[in-house]
């Protein structure tokens, strides 16, 4: 692995937090994938899968059709199935950037060890981030192709979902990481599920918020996973507008506001 | 002496450890032996309870926002939908239909999360089993006591969501009748738990079973076996994923309950036995297996 950003010259504050061996800290993850069971891996692919089902095919014949964006009528499958991945880039980037995270930080003593050598807490956390990134890109690959396959998806701006998947984990990564690193114990942790629950039962994931008055709408409105789910939908029928701009903004935002957040707590925690 | 005999059920004595030892009157050890052997499970549950404190903010937040967040979701939200769409099902509006359901299907979770890594942690990570079993304990009691305490915690998370489910006007039996679906829910509870904890006390090397049961067990039966739409509702080849799950028969047995969903007096007998039988299987294999593991 190389290292990347040598030769290159750059400013003081750059280099007291990276030494641009991101490399290094990927080659390691990849090492851990390779050496685990590569079942429990392929697993995470089946959850949004089962999901789709039930709730498409049972819960549609209950259903029927649902405004979709742009107001025309889709089917209640084609509704959810671009939420489903939405929330599935979400869930698998939180679980590796908040509870993986976690354990490498105040048990494993993983960091600890890592800032001990020419690494700066930036590599560590672009390095971790990009891991988590990595799987959510061949979850959302792998369930693009069943919904595909499924006849869920009308057009071809749908490929642009699964780098819109891994914008989405980017964030929540990034994010997650600085947040995580707050925390102390698994008390602490369950908040983290406090958060995600309602956040996936309201963000019109399987059904429109216009249910809701209008302050619980504006709530919703402000919360990441329903950019996500919104972003998805706009790109699985192809109805672009201003408004997927905004959806993929919030989500470069997020993903810089969890970087600068997680850079300065590992230099906070580590390197005093 | 009096203030040291031993109670009978959850309320189990408060043990005063100074005094006894100031008082320098101890019980034989015959004695203390003996009360153990009656009432071991509780003495065991008691502990488990004790351990539970730690996270006890944490249990009363989720029993309380979890049927909230559920019912003003799923069945407000997705029930528009619903109600809009097919309109009533199963002769009720979908809040109603789906609410007995979620109790069932929390409570199973909850136990889900119970028999696997605390009991994993038992026998290996903090051997919190082998301490006991060095006392006249039983491991059939600590199995037992294990699943007492959760027994009563689901008592109190059940009755929760039936307060909620009432207030959301999601019940509409009288309220001796559907209060039902709190028993019922422990019931469904104990028949996926006690297996549960059987096959987890089995494991010696904790390699990602736990991730997969909840992924091709709990999450499929959450999805399929009749929680948020009948059987009826997907092709017939995919209805045996009811038949065999405990969700199923609890939910069905919980419908009858909460709003008098149409259930044969046959079937119900069959959701009965079918509930009763997994739970005295599973606890019969429970005590084996912890027997087997702690005596050896």
């Amino acid at each position: 692995m190389g290292a990347a950003g040598h030769g290159i010259p750059r400013p003081a504050w750059l280099s007291s937090l990276a030494s641009g061996n991101i490399g290094a800290v990927l080659e390691r993850g990849f090492a851990v994938v390779r050496n685990q069971n590569w079942t429990v891996l392929a697993s995470g692919f089946f959850e949004p899968v089962f999901y789709l089902l039930a709730m498409g095919i049972g819960m549609g014949a209950l259903v029927g059709t649902v405004t979709g964006p742009g107001g025309q009528p889709v089917e209640y499958a084609a509704y959810i199935a671009p939420a489903l991945l939405a929330t599935s880039a979400m869930n698998g980037a939180i679980y590796d950037s908040t509870w993986n995270v976690f354990f490498k930080l105040r048990f494993a003593k993983l960091y600890e060890a890592m800032l001990q050598t020419s690494l700066g807490p930036l590599d560590v956390a672009l390095g971790e981030i990009l891991m988590a990134l990595f799987r959510g890109f061949l979850y959302a690959l792998g369930f693009l192709g069943v919904i595909a396959a499924m006849g869920l998806v009308t057009s071809w701006w749908s490929l642009l979902m699964v780098p819109a998947a891994v914008l989405i984990a980017l964030g929540f990564a990034a994010l997650g990481m600085g947040v995580t690193s707050y925390l102390t114990s698994f008390q602490q942790m369950d908040l983290i599920n406090f958060a995600l629950l309602p956040m996936f039962l309201f963000s019109a994931t399987l059904y429109p918020i216009a249910v809701y008055p209008d302050w619980i709408q504006w709530c919703i409105m402000a919360m990441p996973l329903w950019h996500g789910v919104e972003l998805m939908r706009q790109l699985s029928v192809g109805h672009l507008d201003a408004l997927t701009w905004v959806h993929a903004l919030y989500f470069v935002g997020m993903t810089l506001i969890g970087l600068v957040l997680t850079t300065v707590r590992l230099r906070a925690l580590f390197l005093r | 002496m009096t203030d040291l005999s031993p109670g009978t059920g959850a309320d189990a004595p408060e043990f005063d450890a100074a005094g006894l030892v100031a008082s320098g009157r101890v019980p034989p050890h015959t004695e203390m032996a003996a009360r153990t052997r009656r009432s071991g499970s509780w003495f065991y549950a008691e502990t488990t309870l004790r351990g539970m404190r730690a996270f006890a903010l944490p249990i009363a937040v989720y029993a309380v926002l979890q049927p909230l967040l559920y019912m003003v979701a799923l069945g407000v939200g997705l029930g528009e939908l619903v109600d809009r769409g097919t309109g009533p099902v199963d002769g009720v509006d979908y809040l109603t239909f789906v609410a007995p359901a979620l109790l069932v299907s929390t409570v199973v979770m909850s136990v889900t999360a119970e028999m696997t890594y605390p009991v994993m942690s038992g026998f290996k990570w903090q051997r919190l089993y082998h301490g006991p079993t060095a006392s006249p304990l039983e491991p059939g009691q600590i199995a037992r006591g294990h699943l007492l305490a959760v027994v009563l915690r689901f008592v109190l998370q059940g009755g929760v969501f039936w307060v909620i489910m009432v207030a959301f006007g999601a019940a509409p039996s009288a309220w001796w009748q559907s209060v039902l679906v709190v028993p019922v829910g422990v019931l469904t509870a104990t028949a996926f738990g006690t297996p549960l904890q059987a096959y987890a006390s089995t494991i010696e090397d904790e390699a990602y079973q736990f991730a997969f049961i909840q992924r091709f067990v709990v999450m499929p039966m959450f999805l399929f076996a009749g929680t948020f739409f009948p059987l009826s509702a997907m092709p017939v080849w995919l209805h045996w994923i009811g038949w065999v799950s405990p969700v199923w028969h609890g939910t069905q047995l919980a419908r009858v309950a909460s709003y008098g969903a149409d259930v044969p007096a046959v079937m119900m007998a069959v959701h009965l036995a079918f509930l009763l039988g997994c739970t005295v299987g599973g606890v019969v294999w429970a005590t084996r297996s912890y027997t087997r593991r702690l005596h050896s």
